[in-house]
């Protein structure tokens, strides 16, 4: 028996495919996107696998709530970053196990909004989306009424809803952040939106205001697809083959793909059989598993003909800005994700540059606010110390601005090799002027409410958050990896569906937006039959939206809200 | 000397109203007369209307707070909506009085005591359950909340066996007859005549002990922090005793017990105020008001605790029953 969380078990030994049996889809990385297809298409009645390159967690066994024995959730093998502004890679823009990064993510789950999806009509700047918000908007919803997701009944920003658990009460920075706000007269959300359960649904309990969301929540309470979807997928005959790393994607003579060859637990390698093959690694290992596979006819990569792939990826500017009181904050408590504001999201045609920011919430541990003191004090020794024992008094706001997507921020091959003996990813990054100053300006506001909420000292230190793009989604094949489900344009029975299909960010966090697009690709792919095994040709109508393949007890709870 | 006027000293209603000022004594005279008879079916119709109204508003925030993970969450929502309609019916309709209001009350008792038996459950599924039960009282489902939510549907149900106001004087029940042994008079006799003293008090001392566990629990999640939480947990004692003692005896139901009620009831008043102001006190203050209803201190809490004391005062208010 494997525990996901405190209440929930399931027996592990499901179906298992042989090599030589073909599945239907095998999807590559089971996380946000790919927990979310693989529980559709199992449930649709497709042969579906799931390769996950990590392991599949026992919740009780595997997971500790402990700051520093966490390390294991993330992506540690080698990575190469470089650029003017390098990311930081390998902590909480990345996750390697079942749910993927879900297991990690403080599960703030905002939506996108309607002008996100027409950056560069609006702005001329980024670039559109090949869908619009209001295609996208049956899945927020579902998704939503699915992991479930807890905030006000009433949320103003972006195109007004509501949210089917109630928000969750306040921690000491919530209480910080809505004390700035109203200062300022800034309007501020309360207790959500985040993925956490603010009540028991099913076989999960609520959530218990321990704090240790992003070392993976042991409670079950903050939703993952390891508990939430993935549990359902095996139910309904999925597989989830844990520890086997996709080494390449295997090609025909005929332009088509016929499986993937793997690395299984033992150190072998194997190939598996499969009608089409979705690729859901996220923004870093999607691209470099399609750069990987090159071969005869694809030199540059698999779906690269447009020498987009790898290019405008994208993170967010995360900036921690840290206060201290003299009253108790004790940020240790409740969940790092429970207020935000959304007030300066859009455009403002009286600041110098496009697109926007949100304010929301942090909580950091102690070993991360070590981390960010000595980034932001330059504390070392007995003076950190000395401010460690301060850290009750510290509250974290953090800045979410949106970076725009530029071409020569990308992921490419480094002649390096990991443990399988594969090329590693190296990631480019540097910021633009508008990037710049959106951050200057993002900046100087959370220190603003910082200060208005009566913090004594306000520090801050300059950092990134999320990985999006670098495979993304376009209308037009000469300037984007795949179509707006998801399918390569190159290779019939290829899909990329992950956050790396975003062709902007927003300044939202990523993790709902990624799962409602996995969520309609399945829909797509339900539709669609047969034909994506067999034809080349694209059918481009969007798919009714089945309410029918949720999860168990989706439809039974929930709190009236604006819908 | 003093022990002696002591005891002369009538502190029945009948004849402290005697002592109130000349303006107001005919009205309160009218009013006592028919509470004695038990002819206030109208009145007390209303009275369930307003309260069902109350305690339908707080069970709506508290299970919205809970965000009705379970859809029988809904079930005391609609139903107080219900029972509010039928107390505005009864009190137009004796026919709605004696049918409508008496099964929604019926019916809302049992929902409480559902509700209850899933409170229990709730705590039980916490984290150590019943190994645990300070924590997971403290911290789980409000334990009483659903039997003091069946306050109002109690009252519904005594509304729906009194008689009118307009029976007042008509003799339409004659006890003299039921010691003849043609008739055998029950609690409902007793509730048509006002003569339910001691059954109130019972109901008093119930509703005061679930109602003071209520605020013990609550104000030990919040430690304490001011003294004045400690009032309730002084006054549910002695209205919880008073109440009793009034069973067993009429001088205590003339005495203690209008004083602990009245006690109790100025104990919910000045809790209110305070709760109101903790709300207000919340960051975002008014700004926020919808959220820090919803999680500042419960603003309709001590309401209940009032209306603990509130029964205890109808209950002196009452003739006693004849055996």
């Amino acid at each position: 028996m494997v525990h996901l969380g405190a209440m929930q078990k399931i027996k592990p030994p499901q179906r298992i495919f042989r090599d030589d049996e073909e599945v239907d889809y095998v999807i590559v990385g089971v996380g946000s996107a790919g927990g979310v297809l693989l529980q559709r298409l199992a449930r649709a009645g497709f042969k579906v696998l799931g390769m996950e390159a990590g392991k599949f967690w026992d919740t009780e066994r595997d997971w500790v709530s402990d700051e520093a024995g966490s390390h294991q959730l993330y992506w540690n093998d080698l990575r190469i970053t470089g650029g003017e502004h390098p990311l930081a890679l390998g902590s909480n823009n990345s996750g390697k196990g079942v749910g993927g990064g879900s297991v990690h993510w403080a599960a703030f789950t905002p939506r996108f909004h309607p002008s996100d999806f027409e950056v560069y009509t609006r702005d001329g700047v980024g670039a559109d989306w090949p869908l619009s918000y209001e295609e996208l908007e049956p899945y927020y919803e579902l998704l939503e009424q699915e992991i479930p997701v807890a905030g006000p009944a009433w949320y103003p920003w972006g195109k007004p809803h509501g949210h089917p658990y109630a928000p969750h009460p306040m921690g000491g920075v919530g209480d910080v952040l809505i004390k700035g706000c109203t200062k300022l007269g800034i309007p501020v959300s309360a207790g959500g939106p985040v993925a956490i359960l603010s009540a028991s649904r099913g076989n999960r309990p609520h959530c218990i205001y321990r704090g240790f969301c992003i070392q993976a929540c042991k409670v079950g309470a903050k939703a993952s697809t390891l508990i939430t979807h993935v549990p359902d997928a095996l139910e309904h005959g999925a597989e989830v083959r844990d520890r086997s790393m996709v080494a390449r994607i295997s090609m025909r003579p005929d332009g088509r793909t016929d499986g993937v060859v793997y690395i299984d637990r033992d150190g072998r390698e194997r190939f598996q059989r499969a009608r089409a093959v979705i690729v859901s690694g996220y923004a870093i290992e999607t691209p470099r598993l399609l750069l990987n596979s090159a071969c005869p006819g694809h030199e540059h990569g698999l779906a690269n003909s447009s020498g987009t792939l790898g290019k405008y990826l994208m993170a967010q500017a995360g900036n921690v800005v840290l206060g201290r009181f003299d009253e108790l904050i004790r940020m240790y408590k409740a969940p790092p994700a429970h207020a935000l504001t959304e007030e300066f999201y859009e455009t403002d045609p009286k600041r110098d540059f496009a697109r926007g920011f949100a304010i929301q919430t942090v909580g950091p541990l102690p070993i991360a606010f070590s981390k960010q003191m000595m980034a932001a004090k330059g504390l070392w020794g007995w003076s950190m110390r000395r401010e460690m024992m301060e850290y009750n008094h510290w509250a974290a706001l953090g800045l979410l601005g949106e970076i725009l997507p530029w071409a020569d921020n990308r992921v490419e091959l480094a002649a390096e090799r990991d443990q399988y003996g594969l090329r590693v990813a190296k990631v480019t990054f540097r910021l633009r002027d508008n990037d710049k100053k959106l951050i200057e300006f993002g900046k100087n506001k959370v220190m603003e409410v910082m200060h208005a909420a009566g913090a004594v000292e306000v520090v801050q230190e300059s950092r990134y958050a999320h990985l999006v793009g670098a495979a993304r989604m376009g209308k037009d094949p000469s300037t984007s990896v795949c179509d707006k489900f998801g399918r390569t344009w190159d290779i019939p029975n290829l899909f990329v569906m992950d956050g790396s299909v975003m062709p902007t960010q927003g300044s939202a966090n990523p993790g709902l937006t990624i799962q409602a697009l996995a969520a309609r690709t399945a829909d797509y792919l339900i539709t669609q039959g047969d034909a994506i095994f067999n034809s080349a040709s694209r059918d481009m109508t969007p798919p009714p939206v089945c309410r029918s393949l949720s999860p168990p007890d989706t439809f039974t709870s929930g709190a009236p809200h604006l819908r | 000397m003093t022990s002696d006027f002591l005891y002369r000293l009538d502190t029945s209603p009948r004849a402290l109203v005697k002592l109130l000022p000349q303006v107001v004594r005919p009205p309160a005279d009218v009013a006592l007369q028919h509470i004695q008879s038990g002819t206030f079916q109208r009145s007390m119709s209303l009275l369930v209307m307003g309260t069902s109204a109350v305690s339908g508003l707080e069970v709506a925030y508290e299970h919205y707070r809970g965000s009705y993970s379970n859809p029988i969450m809904y079930t005391p929502v609609i139903l107080s909506g219900v029972l509010s309609i039928a107390g505005a019916a009864a009190f137009f309709s004796r026919r709605m009085a004696r049918t409508f209001l008496r099964y929604t009350s019926f019916l809302t008792v049992v929902d409480g005591l559902i509700g209850f038996g899933f409170h229990i459950r709730g705590v039980q599924r916490k984290p150590g359950g019943w190994r645990l039960p300070i924590t997971n009282i403290v911290m789980g489902p409000p334990i009483f909340a659903p039997l003091l939510f069946g306050t109002s549907a109690y009252l519904g149900i005594l509304a729906s066996y009194l008689q009118r106001e307009e029976d007042f004087g008509q003799q339409k029940i004659k006890l003299e007859s039921a010691g003849n042994g043609l008739h055998k008079t029950d609690w409902r006799e007793d509730i048509r005549t006002g003569r339910f003293q001691k059954h109130l008090c019972v109901v008093t001392a119930v509703g005061t002990l679930c109602s003071g566990g209520e605020a013990f629990y609550s104000h030990y999640k919040d430690n304490f922090k001011y003294r004045v939480q400690w009032s309730p947990l002084i006054v549910t004692p002695l209205l919880a005793g008073a109440a009793l003692g009034a069973f067993a005896s009429e001088t205590c139901a003339n005495t203690l017990l209008p004083l602990a009620a009245g006690a109790a009831i100025l104990n919910g008043v000045a809790g209110t105020f305070y709760h109101v102001r903790g709300i207000l006190s919340r960051p975002g203050g008014k700004k926020k008001p919808l959220y820090n209803t919803l999680y500042g201190p419960p603003i309709f809490a001590p309401l209940l605790f009032s209306a603990a004391g509130m029964l205890g005062m109808l209950a002196y208010l009452m003739r006693r029953e004849r055996r």
